[in-house]
């Protein structure tokens, strides 16, 4: 019986998606990187030096936008009626997909852009030795901040790729709309919940003490905040974006 | 090969488009299906290559509800639908990324038939004409050598001398064991290929016979005086032709175009004399 899940079509996969977008992914790259090259010229004007706080902020501009457009381009071809036909009729199951999208959307693209990122950098402090006489230093990369920022967007990419699996127009702005509302919906309740909690104690919304519960209530859960954020919100998210997948017409 | 039990299907705030449609496709078989536009032959191509899903009923293709896409099911399967767009790569390219998934690829077969649809490997499919375009899906979708082919309107947007051309390439591999369904409402241009002519009409199966069947049963041509009152049906646009119980007559080469427009006009007349076996011990 030929198996459901095979690493040799996951890759096969992958690279057809890459090919497909090849030229896209050039140009979008081309022009991220010529940006992030005048940027970091531009720190190492300051200071002589790209510092790690630099680099990351550099990295971050443009790290998470491109990997969210990255991730509704991959997914675009499932929506494109003249297009669709020959993406579903592929031999290839949905959890190798999944697996393929999720894969080339976060750690392909994480490696890509951070390596190119690195480059780019390396370049501007050659550039910079030549320009401004700037002494040579190699690019402080592999950081906490770097590190946060990757796992940031691998824990954020999953909710993105399930809005662009499942709406067919406006995408990206409605994946931020639900965003945003799941955002105020979840502040709301913490409203309700905490005067519910403490009308009988007289203590109200706007009382410094109040924003004082709130910075502690914030401290005494935040592991718990943190474990629902790395352990469960991604991993979820990839189930939602299965059953999408699964449920998916022409 | 296909079982298809009962299946409905309508689009939400739509119409139903198939109601009841029972059929069965077996290999070694060309099946023409029919039908008016916007009948539900796409519809009905798409649910078989588990891209829509009935909204009752079931669809059984090798054995397993193509629904739940098993890859043994989707190896097999290889759909031209009649509107597509392919990436902007060259041809080669285009071959390289999608052939790896189907294990029965054959390579010579795709270059072969590009070479014969006059077209080069080099070239870039994003600079080739629809007609041409399809071309390419053609080959590629012979070339995955599937069990089962299917095509939705293959001939749309063919030239004449190419649509020749298709005809004498679908008879070759015809012979292959496979089963390939063509949709179409160009009836004429499936003469003398395809083997068993399923008709949809108004969301329903109205017709499902191989055409040894039909042959056997219905005399088409220009009905003689005394022949008037058997005619089941008769069309003045085509030179006075009509469809006749054959009764003791010589054979004729079975008029799809006739056919496909007497079983629209007259259905039930039509199946009623398929249904007799005049050739055989019962009458």
């Amino acid at each position: 019986m030929t198996h459901q899940f095979n690493y040799k079509r996951i890759y096969h996969f992958i690279r057809r998606d890459l090919t497909i977008r090849q030229s896209g992914m050039r140009t979008a790259l081309i022009v991220v990187s010529a940006i992030a090259f005048v940027f970091f010229l531009i720190n190492l004007r300051e200071d002589y030096h790209i510092t790690v706080g630099e680099f990351v902020n550099v990295f971050g501009l443009f790290y998470i936008p491109l990997g969210v457009l990255f991730t509704f381009s991959i997914c675009k071809e499932s929506h494109d009626p003249k297009a669709n036909h020959l993406y579903f009729v592929l031999p290839v199951s949905v959890y190798e997909r999944m697996a393929a999208i999720w894969f080339t959307t976060t750690i392909l693209y994480t490696i890509v852009f951070s390596v190119l990122s690195f480059i780019v950098g390396q370049l501007a402090i050659v550039a910079g030795g030549i320009v401004f006489g700037t002494d040579f230093h190699v690019l402080p990369m592999l950081s906490g901040e770097y590190l946060g920022f990757a796992m940031f967007y691998c824990i954020v990419q999953p909710v993105f790729l399930v809005g662009a699996l499942a709406f067919k127009k406006n995408r990206i702005g409605k994946t931020l709309l639900v965003f945003v509302l799941v955002f105020f919906g979840v502040i709301i309740y913490n409203m309700i919940l905490f005067t519910m909690l403490n009308y009988r104690y007289d203590v109200h919304l706007g009382d410094a003490f109040a924003s004082e519960a709130f910075g502690l209530a914030q401290n005494d859960f935040s592991v718990i905040g943190i474990l629902f954020f790395v352990g469960i919100l991604g991993p979820l998210m990839l189930f939602v974006g299965y059953c999408k997948m699964l449920e998916k017409e022409v | 090969m296909i079982k298809i039990e009962n299946i409905k299907f309508y689009y939400p705030k739509g119409k139903t488009i198939l109601n009841d449609v029972s059929l069965n496709f077996d290999s070694g078989n060309i099946y023409g299906l029919f039908g008016r536009n916007g009948e539900g032959k796409s519809t009905l191509m798409k649910i078989i290559a588990g891209l829509l899903f009935p909204k009752g009923g079931s669809c059984q293709v090798f054995g397993e509800h193509i629904s739940r896409k098993h890859i043994r099911c989707l190896q097999e399967i290889f759909l031209i639908p009649e509107d597509f767009e392919l990436a902007a790569l060259p041809v080669s390219k285009f071959e390289e990324v999608n052939s790896v998934f189907y294990p029965q690829f054959s390579k010579e077969q795709f270059y072969e038939l590009i070479k014969e649809f006059h077209l080069s490997p080099n070239e870039n499919i994003a600079t080739l004409s629809f007609g041409q375009k399809k071309k390419v899906l053609i080959a590629f979708g012979i070339a995955t050598n599937t069990k089962l082919l299917l095509m939705d309107e293959p001939t749309n947007g063919l030239d004449i001398p190419s649509k020749s051309q298709f005809r004498k390439i679908i008879a070759r591999i015809a012979d292959q064991g496979k089963c390939i369904v063509i949709a179409t409402h160009q009836v004429r241009d499936l003469h003398s290929l395809i083997n068993h002519l399923m008709i949809l009409d108004h969301s329903k199966v109205v017709f499902d016979k191989s055409l040894f069947e039909v042959s056997e049963h219905l005399w088409f041509g220009k009905p003689l005086e005394k022949d008037k009152y058997d005619i089941i049906y008769a069309e003045p646009s085509l030179g006075g032709k009509g469809v006749l119980p054959r009764l003791d007559k010589d054979e004729t080469d079975v008029d799809l175009e006739l056919l496909f427009n007497a079983v629209l006009n007259e259905p039930d007349s039509i199946n009623q004399v398929l249904k007799k076996r005049y050739h055989d011990t019962s009458i």
